[in-house]
């Protein structure tokens, strides 16, 4: 069997502006000095390129806080990618604008934290809400694909009609509609951003007849939390299947937690080229295919369509990362996410802020004790 | 619209990777901007001159569609 990796995930830096409290990116951050260099990344770019990918995600922390994101859109072009950018867009100048689309960017994502400014701010940690809207109106303006991308999660959902309305009013032709996934960041404030059950439920009715009614217009796409699940998620298309993710330091990942996984060593590209790294290293091999398995994954009929879950977060919950992803049905330790959901509140309820994990920026400093 | 190594001709969508087969890849060249729906029709027709002309406009109208659903494509 052989896998090629349609999509390149470039995590160019971990700066970023905001301090969101479901942040994605690993809790212990790469630096600024260890991060690739625009030759570094161009190379990169064509190996991938090399390898069959098709798609470049430029994301980070926020790609746009690197001074050459311009050289790295046409970089990817030159490849032959299309190239997508997944930004917050806090300080995207018309100028700069201007010079990403006249790159080739082909599409841009740009992340709202509410449809409330106060509510926003809040969850990003800084004020951001207010320049978000004064982009959105300005990159409609190009010829680049636009997607708007809302995080939602227990504090946000009784807002989600309105966000879905702030979309339409943005004249957006795709919109997001994300709970957040609990790992990185997420993961420490994970009982404060589950939502509940009944939130999932008018989420999916709420989506529902937005898509109905805005067909041809907008395309809507939901992610549901997998807390409440009873498969899991075909987490990446499966491991080492069909995504490859380099980090800021150029570290070659199957996805942007796997980090978290003890014992295995991830190769990077200045030392190591992409290729050999996707197709002969230990680790892109480790949970391939399923001869890795044990039950109930092993003789499962589903094992070819979710391939057993997300390995990060069965490591999170059981310690073995080449258990079933604890959110199955299926799982034994199915009980430790029911407890998980039976210890967050029941109620949305809560004017207060809870009491979050902000992000923090990457530093030289060691990272501040959690939990 | 691009070449896959792996899955042959591919439409590039923002989070996917649509797999394009049969005529879809002509379809998806006819449309370049200035040709209006009728005028995909009729090069079509044309070009299949063996296949039912009704066919083939049912056939492209509901392709098309189905893109226009997913925001790959707009109707000037």
């Amino acid at each position: 069997m052989t896998y090629t990796p349609h999509a390149l995930i470039a995590e160019v830096t971990h700066r970023c502006p905001l301090r969101c409290v479901y942040c994605s990116n690993p809790v212990e951050m790469r630096s600024r000095s260890s991060e690739l260099s625009t030759a570094e990344w161009k190379r990169v770019f064509s190996e991938a390129a090399d390898l069959g990918a098709l798609q470049l995600h430029l994301t980070g922390g926020e790609p746009l806080a690197r001074a050459d994101t311009e050289q790295l859109v046409m970089a990817g072009r030159a490849a032959g990618l299309y190239v997508n950018l997944i930004t917050s867009g806090i300080g995207l100048a018309e100028p700069r604008l201007e010079a990403l689309v006249s790159a080739g960017l082909d599409h841009i994502q740009l992340s709202f934290q509410d449809s409330e400014q106060l509510y926003a701010d809040e969850i990003a940690g800084t004020r951001a809400h207010a320049a978000k809207l004064e982009l959105a109106g300005r990159i409609r303006k190009h010829r680049v694909a636009f997607t708007m991308n809302i995080v939602v999660h227990r504090r946000n959902l009784a807002r989600l009609p309105e966000m879905i309305a702030l979309a339409e009013e943005l004249q957006v032709s795709r919109l997001e509609v994300a709970n957040v996934q609990y790992y990185g960041w997420a993961f420490e404030n994970r009982s404060r951003l589950l939502p509940t059950r009944e939130q999932v439920r008018d989420t999916i009715a709420i989506v529902d007849a937005a898509r109905e009614r805005l067909k041809g217009h907008m395309r809507i796409d939901c992610v549901l939390p997998d807390y409440y699940a009873r498969y899991p998620k075909a987490c990446m298309g499966g491991w080492g299947q069909g995504l490859i993710l380099v980090d800021p330091a150029g570290v070659v990942l199957p996805c942007h937690a796997a980090r978290v996984i003890p014992g295995l060593h991830f190769d990077d590209v200045r030392s190591k080229p992409l290729r050999w790294i996707w197709e002969e290293s230990a680790a892109f091999q480790r949970f391939r295919g399923d001869e890795w398995m044990q039950e109930p994954c092993r003789s499962c009929e589903r094992k070819t369509r979710d391939f057993g879950g997300c390995r990060c977060q069965a490591f999170l919950y059981t310690a073995d990362a080449a258990a079933t992803d604890p959110v199955c049905s299926l799982s034994p330790k199915r009980s430790l996410i029911d407890a998980v959901i039976a210890n967050a509140p029941a109620t949305d309820g809560d004017d207060q802020p809870p009491h979050w994990v902000y992000r923090i920026n990457p530093t030289n400093v060691p990272t501040p004790e959690l939990r | 619209m691009s070449q896959s190594k792996d899955m042959g001709p591919v439409l590039l969508l923002p989070e996917s990777i649509l797999r394009l087969t049969g005529p879809g890849p002509r379809i998806l060249e006819l449309c370049d901007g200035s040709r209006t729906l009728a005028d995909v029709v009729s090069a079509l027709q044309s070009e299949f001159s063996d296949a039912d002309p009704e066919l083939i406009r049912r056939e492209v109208l509901a392709f098309l569609t189905a893109l226009l659903e997913r925001r790959a494509l707009d109707f000037a």
